[in-house]
């Protein structure tokens, strides 16, 4: 899923100055899952603003929505006509950066914010962490190093790794916090047998797939332009 | 009233105390009020369904206990003497809540017997609208809670409470009317469209062996009776007391009360298969009365007219193999023991000579009646109470009052018999062994008996009731089963996890979306507290009525009206032991004070939200009070709860507050001792 992180309140709020009616929407999906931009975040958020201007003395409309999945029209469609039948004049978004271009791409004359930072595809490692997993890099590595991507989870990106900077496991960059990929990978290798796959040197990656070409899109045949 | 509790509908899950109570008193429902601090409302619950709160606060065999789901932990909540805590604080609201039937309709009703179930089905039909007229034989009313239940354990006032609030309904009552004599009845039948026997049992079984009808034989009802009336008989020095029930223990009990040096209580059962409740029985003997177990009569032996002891046989097997009774003996084992009096508690019988040259059918000695229609072989003639179920519990009685009373109405409203619904009660099921384990113990607030030797002086009670501070904790042992966590918007679930991971209990699952089964949810509300999508509610504890109210507290005042810093005040109100803190407070109060208190069970279930919303509604301050160090019932809360609060005070300083806004601290002692000076601190 995808992982994202509060913006600064101040920072939100600045962006907020010159609004009056504004609706703070949350997404159902991983930003509820990484308990960043769920139900009760757009509560304590909007709270909060209330409070941050009323301090300032300013009374704004502060309005509170959460949409099932902020990346799909149906969803957001509610929205949509709240934002027209309400008057509001600016929306905060705390889905990840999906749902701020998704709202932005539809919200005509309003402005749409981000109250967040997106961050990454990762995981729930255990409760109250999640980590990187995936770059989306369009052409999946993993068959080649035992399941364990070396474009998401090392930090240099190495497809041939390890560098110098791998001591005891860890990686030079946070040797606290971070494994060294290429250790996982040489570990989990040699438990499936297949160890000497490293002496494959794994050529330069095509990148096309990663960024190449403009916006990348998905079509799928079998419901694509129904009419 | 119907059969049905009002407070139950059909298709409700019910806790096993209220499945387990023959009214079905919503158990729960009280205990948590009274835990609270509201002891009017829980008396509105008791009520609600049972007219006899103070006799049954004193002398119910509380079949909610035996059922009480909290015996998977520990003990069983102490429901008995909460329900006496509750009655013994509310009289004065208990008179001013009285209220007089809104309409008269037609119809008169005469009940036979002002017993337990009489009275209640007179309550019903008078409050429903009908004339209802009770004939009692006796000078007071009662029944059996008037004239045998001994007064050490059901005081003559507390029945005096109950039978004062049923006759200010508007019951007419007439005492020392013997239906039979003072009036036949065929002339009540004449004069009232339904009759309602009611007449419980009032005679004792004799024995038929020899001596039994000596002098110096008594029959266990009329013992007792003379005894309530203030006619003790005369007694010897050594009595014996034949029989193994309650009823046994009673005459064993009231017999010392009365000065011979020895009672023995000479019983068929092994000392396992005594009828009576164990407790009484070991109170039995704390009194110094001695127990034969296994021993029949075999015959009563006399002297000059007179007793002088009781021959005893062996008894081998109560039961046969179909688990009927049907003793056996060994002859060839015999004892006598020595006694001036012997006094017979085998059992009760009606006095159905009333009825003898009338048309209602009765079958060897006994009413003819079926149960599921309360009615006799005569039109228009009801039946409730022991003379139809035979004996058993005042509440048992209570309860076929209510259904005597349905069945009544409908009758006068339509002419027809009514067959009451067989109903099938659906309860939230025993607490599995797992959770249990999870679960805090805590002890019984137990009350200690007055001492044996004392106890036998005289009539006394033997019990004192809860202090206030006793009863606010024993309440709190109640796990108020089956209001736990629900998904209350399953659309906003994304399947978190979030619930599972804090859970102390493990309790929530994901399946699909969140789940939280009923039957072993512990009410804590963490989950609810955590879960981003704000999806789960907990019936015990709604954060918005309770900001609802912070809204209107501060609306009403205005802030500029209350006293400077405006502090909210969230509390554990597990740590209060009087109802200071609890009750509502005053304008005037929060004006001066400048402190709102909201009192939440267990502060472990607020969320950030909640520590941040009284900001927004014009406070200066949020104080979280929890209980005492390791004194949370919920392991897990406290840590989940300080990391909250660390929370709010990083987002407190983000958003131009500042941290020290908001602060958590612990109770010290007693609440009303040591949050006055939270308070003082944080001014
Ligand atoms: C010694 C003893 C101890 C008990 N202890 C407990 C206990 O601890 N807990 C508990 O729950 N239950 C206890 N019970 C049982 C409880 O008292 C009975 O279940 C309950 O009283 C039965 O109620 P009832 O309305 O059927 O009849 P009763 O209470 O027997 O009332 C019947 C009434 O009808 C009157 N009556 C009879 N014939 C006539 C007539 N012809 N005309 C006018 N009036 C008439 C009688 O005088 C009596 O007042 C005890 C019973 C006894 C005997
Ligand atoms: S130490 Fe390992 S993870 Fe870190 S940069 Fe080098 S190869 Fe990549
Ligand atoms: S814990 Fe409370 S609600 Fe549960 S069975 Fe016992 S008394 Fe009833
Ligand atoms: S915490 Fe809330 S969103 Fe997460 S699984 Fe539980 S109920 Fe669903
Ligand atoms: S209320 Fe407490 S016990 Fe019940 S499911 Fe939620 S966390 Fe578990």
């Amino acid at each position: 899923m995808i992982v994202a992180d509060p913006k600064p309140f101040g920072q939100v709020k600045g962006y907020l100055e010159n609004f009056e009616r504004i609706l703070i929407v949350g997404c159902g999906a991983c930003t509820t899952v990484c308990l960043a931009g769920g139900e009760a975040e757009v509560r304590l958020l909007a709270s909060g603003m209330r409070i941050a201007f009323g301090r300032d003395g300013q009374s704004k409309t502060i309005l509170e929505d959460c949409v099932q999945r902020q990346c799909d029209v149906e969803f957001v469609l509610p929205v949509l006509s709240r934002v027209d039948n309400e008057k509001i004049d600016a929306v905060v978004t705390i889905a990840c950066g999906v749902g701020v271009n998704f709202l932005a791409d539809r919200l005509g004359k309003t402005p749409v914010f981000p109250g967040l930072n997106t961050t990454f595809y990762g995981a729930g490692m255990e409760p109250g962490l999640w980590a990187e997993m995936c770059a989306g890099c369009g052409e999946c590595m993993t068959a080649l190093t035992g399941g364990i991507c070396p474009v998401a989870r090392c930090s240099k990106h190495l497809l041939n790794g390890p560098c110098g900077g791998s001591e005891k496991g860890k990686c030079e960059v946070d040797p606290a916090n971070i494994d060294c990929v290429w250790q996982l990978i040489y570990d989990r290798l040699k438990r499936l047998g297949r160890l000497d796959d490293l002496q494959n040197i794994i050529a330069p990656k095509d990148w096309r797939t990663a960024a190449d070409g403009g916006v990348r899109r998905t079509i799928r045949e079998h419901l694509y332009k129904l009419r | 009233m119907d059969k049905e509790s009002p407070q139950i509908s059909s298709g409700d899950v019910l806790s096993t105390c209220s499945a387990a109570c023959p009214v079905h008193t919503d158990t729960r429902e009280y205990v948590q009020r009274l835990s609270r601090g509201d002891y009017e409302g829980a008396l509105d619950v008791l009520l609600e369904v049972n007219p006899f709160p103070s006799v049954c606060g004193r002398i119910c065999h509380h079949p909610c206990e035996s059922e009480c789901r909290r015996r998977a932990i520990d003990e069983a909540v102490s429901l008995r003497m909460l329900k006496r805590f509750v009655v013994e604080n509310t009289k004065e609201y208990r008179i001013a809540r009285r209220k007089k039937p809104a309409d008269r309709k037609a119809g008169t009703v005469a009940v036979i017997g002002s017993g337990p179930s009489g009275l209640t089905a007179a309550l019903d039909l008078t409050l429903r609208g009908y004339r209802v007229r009770v004939y009692e034989k006796d000078s007071k009313l009662g029944g059996m809670l008037a004239h045998a239940i001994p007064r050490y354990r059901l005081p003559v006032e507390a029945l005096a409470e109950d039978i004062e609030d049923i006759l200010a309904s508007g019951i007419e009552v007439k005492t020392n009317c013997r239906v039979g004599t003072d009036i036949s009845f065929d002339e009540l039948r004449s004069e009232n469209e339904a009759i309602l026997i009611a007449a419980g049992l009032s005679e004792s079984h004799s024995l038929s062996i020899p001596g039994a009808e000596s002098n110096g034989v008594f029959p266990g009802i009329t013992f007792l009776w003379d005894i309530a009336n203030a006619m003790p008989p005369e007694m010897g020095d050594r009595v014996l007391v034949v029989g193994g029930g309650n009823v046994a223990i009673d005459i064993a009990r009231a017999a010392k009360r009365l000065g011979p040096s020895k009672v023995y209580l000479a019983c068929l059962e092994t000392r396992e298969e005594m009828p009576a409740w164990k407790w009484e029985t070991e109170e039995a003997e704390q009194e110094g009365i001695e127990v034969l177990n296994s021993w029949g009569p075999k015959a009563i032996l006399t002297e000059n007219n007179k007793v002088s002891g009781i021959d005893l046989k062996r008894c081998t097997s109560v039961f046969d193999d179909q688990h009927r009774f049907n003793p056996r003996y060994d002859e060839s084992v015999t004892t006598r023991v020595e006694v001036d009096n012997v006094i017979l508690a085998v059992g009760q019988k009606a006095d159905l000579e009333f009825l003898t040259k009338t048309s209602v059918a009765i079958e060897r000695g006994r009413l003819l009646c079926d149960r599921a229609s309360m009615s006799t072989s005569e039109r228009g003639v009801f039946a409730c109470g022991e003379v139809m179920t035979g004996p058993g519990s005042a509440i048992q009685a209570i309860a076929t009052g209510h259904e005597a009373a349905r069945v009544i109405a409908h009758f006068l409203e339509t002419g027809e018999k009514l067959k009451l619904p067989q109903r099938t009660i659906t309860t939230i099921g025993e607490l599995p062994a797992a959770t249990a384990a999870r679960a805090k113990r805590v002890d019984r607030v137990e009350v200690s008996l007055a001492d044996p030797a004392e106890r036998i002086r005289d009539f006394s009670p033997i019990e004192p009731g809860y202090s206030e501070a006793e009863a606010l904790a024993e309440s709190r042992r109640c796990l108020a089963c089956a209001s736990g966590a629900q998904l209350k918007f399953p659309e906003h679930c994304a399947g978190c996890l979030t619930c599972v991971r804090v859970c102390p209990f493990g309790v929530a699952q994901v399946r699909g979306t969140a789940v939280m089964p009923a039957q072993q949810c512990q009410t804590c509300g963490l989950c609810a507290a955590e879960c981003p999508a704000a999806a789960i509610e907990l019936s015990r504890f709604d954060t918005n009525r309770m900001k609802d109210t912070l809204r209107d507290i501060v609306k009403r005042q205005g802030t500029s009206r209350i006293a400077r810093p405006l502090v909210v005040s969230y509390c554990c109100l597990n740590e209060t032991t009087s109802r200071k803190f609890l009750w509502e407070q005053t304008d005037e109060e929060i004006r001066q004070s400048g402190i709102v208190r909201v009192m939440v069970p267990c502060v472990g279930r607020l969320s950030a939200l909640d520590l941040i919303t009284p900001f927004e509604l014009g406070a200066d301050k949020v104080a979280v009070i929890a209980c005492a160090e390791k004194d949370c019932f919920y392991s897990g809360s406290e840590e989940l709860l300080s990391r909250r609060v660390t929370r709010a005070k990083k987002f407190l300083d983000q958003i131009g507050v500042g941290q020290d806004n908001v602060q958590l601290f612990r109770t010290d002692g007693n609440a009303e001792e040591c949050w006055p000076l939270i308070w003082e601190e944080l001014k």
